[in-house]
C-alpha cells in the first residue's frame, strides 16, 4: 500500500510540473503575440508541455533513487521534476542561460543532470539504447541501481526501441520502459500508426512482462511501476510499462490543433488526475490546509525558478566554441586555429 | 478619380478561424501586387491568427486597386486589408 | 527530359509571387495529377499538411492514400519508397527534419543510394526523398543542422537545395520527374511560414504552368566583378543582402547559387572565378570535409583555375555542433556581416 508521505510527495511533484508547464506556456508567449515568431521572445525555439503526463512522471520516479537512471523524450519536464532534476539549473537552460544545466547549449529538449542520472534527447525512441546502456552497466558492476526510459506511444514503432526491448530482455537487464499513451503523435492519430491499441502488448514479443495502466488514478501508475522497478532492482529483468495519459495542450506550443476534434480536447481537460489525487489524499484524512500548502509550495519552487533563471547572464558568444571534447587538447577545436574565425561576430 | 463606392473591401471576417478568441492578425504574405488582375476566390494574401495561417480569397473579380495593410502588418478583425475595383 | 529546361508553355501569370512552400506544392500537385505512381510519405503530411507546409493542401485533393501519414518508423517507410520506387512507383518520402536520418540512413545510403550502381545500372530508384534543413530559431543541435554535405558526399544521390519560389517549383518538377533519387533540401527559413518569418527574396513570381530547371545549373542571382560568392540555400539572400551592402563602398560582388550539389555547376563557379579572381564559398553546414572545401578543389583543379584564384576565404559554421542559446546559435551561423567581412577580406588582399 501506498504511504500518505508518497502519496504527498507524489502530489508535490504532479502539481509543480502542472504548474511549470502552465508558467513556461506564458513565459514562451511573450514577444509571439499576436504575430507568432518561433525565435521570439525570452524562450525561442520549440517547447513541448507535459500537461497531463503528470502522474506518469510522478508515480514511476516515486520509486528511483538518484543513482537509477532515466533517459526522456523530448516532452521531459515532467519527467526531469519527478526524478528530481536541479529545477533552476534545468529552467535557465530553458531560457538559453549561462547558468543552465547545459550552459545555454541543450535548451529545453537536451536536459542532462548526472547528479541525478537524467538526460532527454528530441529524436525519437533514441533514449531507449543508452537506457539499456546503464542497464548493462549496472549489471556489469553489479549494483542495484536500475535504468527507466521514457517515450511516446508514437515512439514505439521505432526500431531502437524494438531493439532495446530485445536487448534489455536477453541480457536480462534491470530497464523499465514506460510508454506515456496520450493518444496523439503531433497531428497523427494512434489508430492511423498503429493496429494495437495495447502497446504493452509488445512485450509479449520479447518474453517480458507488459501492463497498462489509466494516469487517471496516479496511484495506478505507483503500484504498478513497483512492481516493474521492483522486479528490474531484484535482478528479474525488464519490463513494459504503458501509460494512458492526456495531451492538455498542442504538441507544440503554437499548434494550431486543426486536426483535433474538439471532443477529444475537452475530454483530455475533464480527466484529471491531479484532481483525482487530491481526493486520494482526502480519503487518506489528508486535510485541506496540508493540501493547499503543498500546493503552494510547490508554486513557489516554480515562480522561484522561473525568477531566478531570468535573472541568470546570457552565455558569450565564444562559449559555443567550447565543450565539443572534454579533453580538447587532442580534438580538432585546440588545432584548428581559424575555427573562432568561420562564423563569427568576431 | 471615380467614387470609392464602386470599390469592394477585401476583409477577414469570412475566413477568420472560428476556434479563437484572438481578434488582433498580423498580415504575413501577399501573393499579388497592387494593379494586378484578380478573379473572385483567388488568393490575394495569407494572415495569421495565433500560429494558424488563413488565406484571403478575393470576394470578387476586378483589379486589386489598393493594399490597406503591408506584410508584417497587425490589424484587428473586421478590418480592410485591401480595395478591390470590379470589373 | 528531365535535364532540359523546359520554360513554362504559356508566360501565365506574372504578377502573381508565391513563398516557396506554395511554389513547391504546386509542383508535387501538378506531378500528381499527372502520374498516378506519385505519391507522398511522411509524418504529419496529411492533416497536418506538413509541420513546415511541404504538402499543405494536398490532402483534400489526393486523400489519404496518396498523402500518406506514416508510422515514426523512418528506416520502414524511407526503405519503402526505395522499395515502391523499384517496383515502378515515384514516392516521395519525407524526413520531418534532416537531423533525423540517422534512423533511416542506412535505407538512404546503402539501398536508395547504391542500388542503380550494384545492379550495374539494371535498376532504378526514382524517388524524392525531401527534408527540412536549417538553422536560425534556436532549435539546438538536433533540430537545426542542414547537412547537404554528407549526402553529396555519398555517391549515388542527386542533390537539391532551392533558394526562391521560381527555383523550388521547377527544381522539384524535375526532381519527381528524374529516374534516379533526388534529396530535396528546403530550409525552414525560407519556405514562407507564417511562424518562421521569411527574409526578403525567396518569395517570388511563379509560373502557374509546368516548367522545370535541370539539375547542376547554378543560378547567378547577382552580376558582379569584382568577387564571387559561391552559396547556397538560406545563405543565397543573406550574400545578396552582403552584396548590397558593399555596393555602397564600390565592391561589384557576384553571387552565385549552386542549386544542385548533385550534379555540381563547376563550370559557372570556374567562369565566375577566371572573371573575379577572388572567390568566398559560403555555408550553412559544418566546415571541415563539406560543401565550402569542396567548391573551393574544384576552382583549383578547373584548368586555369589555379592561376585565376587570387584569394579565397570560406564562410560556414566551425565544427561544433548546433547550440541553443540565441547567442552562441547567432555566433556559428554565418550572417549577413560574416559574409561581408569575407568578401572585404579577400578583395583587399594583394
Ligand atoms: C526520429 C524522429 N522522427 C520524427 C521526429 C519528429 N517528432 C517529434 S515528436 C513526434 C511525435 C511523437 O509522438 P509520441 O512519441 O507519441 O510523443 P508525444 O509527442 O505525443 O508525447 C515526432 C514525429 C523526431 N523527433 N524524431
Amino acid at each position: 500500500m501506498v504511504s500518505v508521505n508518497e502519496l504527498q510527495s507524489m502530489y508535490e511533484n504532479m502539481v509543480t510540473a502542472r504548474h511549470y508547464e502552465e508558467r513556461l506556456q506564458e513565459e514562451y508567449l511573450e514577444g509571439k503575440q499576436p504575430a507568432f515568431d518561433i525565435s521570439a521572445g525570452p524562450i525561442p525555439g520549440e517547447l513541448h508541455l507535459a500537461a497531463g503526463h503528470e502522474a506518469s512522471g510522478a508515480g514511476v520516479c516515486q520509486h528511483l533513487r538518484d543513482d537509477d537512471t532515466v533517459t526522456a523524450p523530448h516532452r521531459p519536464h515532467h519527467i526531469a521534476i519527478a526524478k528530481g532534476v536541479d529545477l533552476k539549473r534545468m529552467t535557465a537552460e530553458i531560457f538559453g542561460r549561462e547558468t543552465g544545466l547545459s550552459k545555454g547549449k541543450g535548451g529545453h529538449m537536451h536536459l542532462f543532470d548526472p547528479e541525478v542520472n537524467f538526460a532527454c534527447s528530441g529524436i525519437i525512441a533514441e533514449g531507449c539504447p543508452p537506457a539499456v546502456g546503464a542497464g548493462l552497466a549496472a549489471k556489469k558492476r553489479n549494483t542495484d541501481s536500475v535504468a527507466v526510459a521514457f517515450l511516446g506511444e508514437g515512439a514505439i514503432d521505432q526500431g531502437a526501441f524494438l531493439e532495446s526491448l530485445n536487448m534489455a530482455s536477453v541480457q536480462n537487464l534491470p530497464v523499465v520502459f514506460v510508454v506515456e499513451d496520450n493518444d496523439w503523435a503531433i497531428s497523427m492519430p494512434k489508430h492511423r500508426i498503429t493496429d494495437v491499441a495495447n502497446g504493452a502488448r509488445r512485450a509479449d514479443g520479447f518474453d517480458m512482462p507488459g501492463e497498462r495502466v489509466d494516469a487517471d488514478d496516479a496511484v495506478a501508475v505507483y503500484e504498478a511501476a513497483r512492481a516493474a522497478v521492483g522486479r528490474a532492482r531484484d535482478r528479474n529483468g525488464p519490463s513494459l510499462l504503458e501509460v494512458q495519459v492526456h495531451r492538455r495542450m498542442g504538441h507544440f506550443m503554437g499548434d494550431p490543433e486543426g486536426y483535433r476534434p474538439d471532443e477529444d480536447k475537452a475530454a483530455a481537460e475533464r480527466r484529471d488526475s491531479i484532481e483525482r489525487l487530491e481526493a486520494d489524499l482526502r480519503g487518506h484524512d489528508v486535510d485541506d490546509e496540508t493540501i493547499d500548502d503543498l500546493r503552494d509550495r510547490a508554486h513557489e519552487r516554480v515562480e522561484e525558478a522561473i525568477e531566478w533563471a531570468k535573472d541568470q547572464p546570457e552565455p558569450e558568444p565564444a562559449d559555443a566554441y567550447e565543450d565539443v571534447f572534454v579533453n580538447p587538447a587532442s580534438g580538432v577545436t585546440d588545432s584548428e586555429p581559424s575555427v573562432a574565425e568561420t562564423g563569427g561576430d568576431d | 478619380m471615380s467614387s470609392d463606392d464602386d470599390r469592394v473591401a477585401v476583409d477577414t471576417d469570412d475566413v477568420w478561424p472560428e476556434d479563437t478568441d484572438e481578434d488582433e492578425g498580423v498580415v504575413v504574405n501577399w501573393f499579388l501586387r497592387e494593379g494586378s488582375r484578380v478573379d473572385a476566390g483567388d488568393d490575394l494574401c495569407e494572415f495569421q491568427v495565433e500560429k494558424v495561417s488563413v488565406d484571403v480569397p478575393a470576394p470578387t473579380s476586378g483589379t486589386l486597386e489598393e493594399i490597406v495593410l503591408d506584410e508584417d502588418d497587425e490589424f484587428e478583425r473586421g478590418n480592410v486589408l485591401a480595395w478591390i475595383r470590379p470589373d | 527530359m528531365a535535364q532540359q529546361e523546359r520554360e513554362p508553355a504559356s508566360d501565365g501569370r506574372t504578377d502573381r509571387s508565391l513563398t516557396m512552400s506554395r511554389a513547391m506544392v504546386e509542383a508535387i500537385a501538378h506531378e500528381m495529377r499527372e502520374d498516378d505512381d506519385v505519391f507522398y510519405m511522411g509524418e504529419d503530411v496529411a492533416d497536418y499538411g506538413g509541420i513546415f507546409d511541404s504538402t499543405d493542401g494536398l490532402l483534400e485533393e489526393f486523400g489519404y492514400e496518396r498523402i500518406m501519414d506514416v508510422p515514426i518508423s523512418e528506416t520502414a517507410y524511407i526503405g519503402a519508397a526505395v522499395g515502391a520506387a523499384q517496383a515502378g512507383m515515384r514516392p516521395i518520402a519525407e524526413l520531418m527534419f534532416v537531423d533525423f536520418f540517422g534512423v533511416g540512413m542506412d535505407q538512404i545510403y546503402n539501398q536508395m543510394a547504391k542500388n542503380t550502381y550494384m545492379s550495374g545500372g539494371s535498376v532504378s530508384v526514382p524517388m524524392v526523398l525531401t527534408a527540412a534543413v536549417g538553422g536560425t530559431y534556436n532549435d539546438a543541435a538536433q533540430h537545426s543542422q542542414t547537412l547537404y554535405g554528407t549526402f553529396a558526399h555519398l555517391p549515388g544521390m542527386k542533390v537539391v537545395v532551392p533558394s526562391t519560389a521560381y527555383d523550388a517549383k521547377g527544381l522539384m518538377h524535375n526532381a519527381i520527374r528524374d529516374d534516379d533519387p533526388v534529396v530535396y533540401l528546403f530550409h525552414k527559413r525560407l519556405m514562407g511560414i507564417g511562424w518562421m518569418p521569411a527574409p526578403d527574396g525567396p518569395k517570388t513570381g511563379v509560373p502557374e504552368d509546368e516548367y522545370t530547371i535541370p539539375f547542376g545549373s547554378a543560378d547567378v542571382k547577382r552580376e558582379g566583378a569584382d568577387v564571387t560568392v559561391v552559396t547556397l540555400g538560406l545563405h543565397v539572400h543573406r550574400a545578396l543582402e552582403a552584396a548590397e551592402s558593399l555596393a555602397d563602398d564600390g565592391i561589384d560582388v557576384e553571387v552565385i547559387d549552386l542549386r544542385t550539389l548533385v550534379p555540381l555547376d563547376t563550370e559557372t563557379i570556374a567562369d565566375s572565378v577566371a572573371k573575379t579572381g577572388r572567390l568566398v564559398v559560403v555555408d550553412e553546414d559544418y566546415r571541415s570535409f563539406g560543401v565550402t572545401g569542396e567548391i573551393v578543389a574544384s576552382v583549383v583543379e578547373a584548368e586555369g583555375g589555379l592561376a585565376d584564384l587570387e584569394a579565397v576565404e570560406r564562410v560556414a559554421v566551425p565544427d561544433v555542433p548546433i547550440p541553443y542559446a540565441r547567442p552562441m546559435e547567432n555566433e556559428v551561423i554565418p550572417d549577413a556581416d560574416d559574409v561581408e567581412n569575407a568578401i572585404r577580406d579577400v578583395h583587399a588582399s594583394e
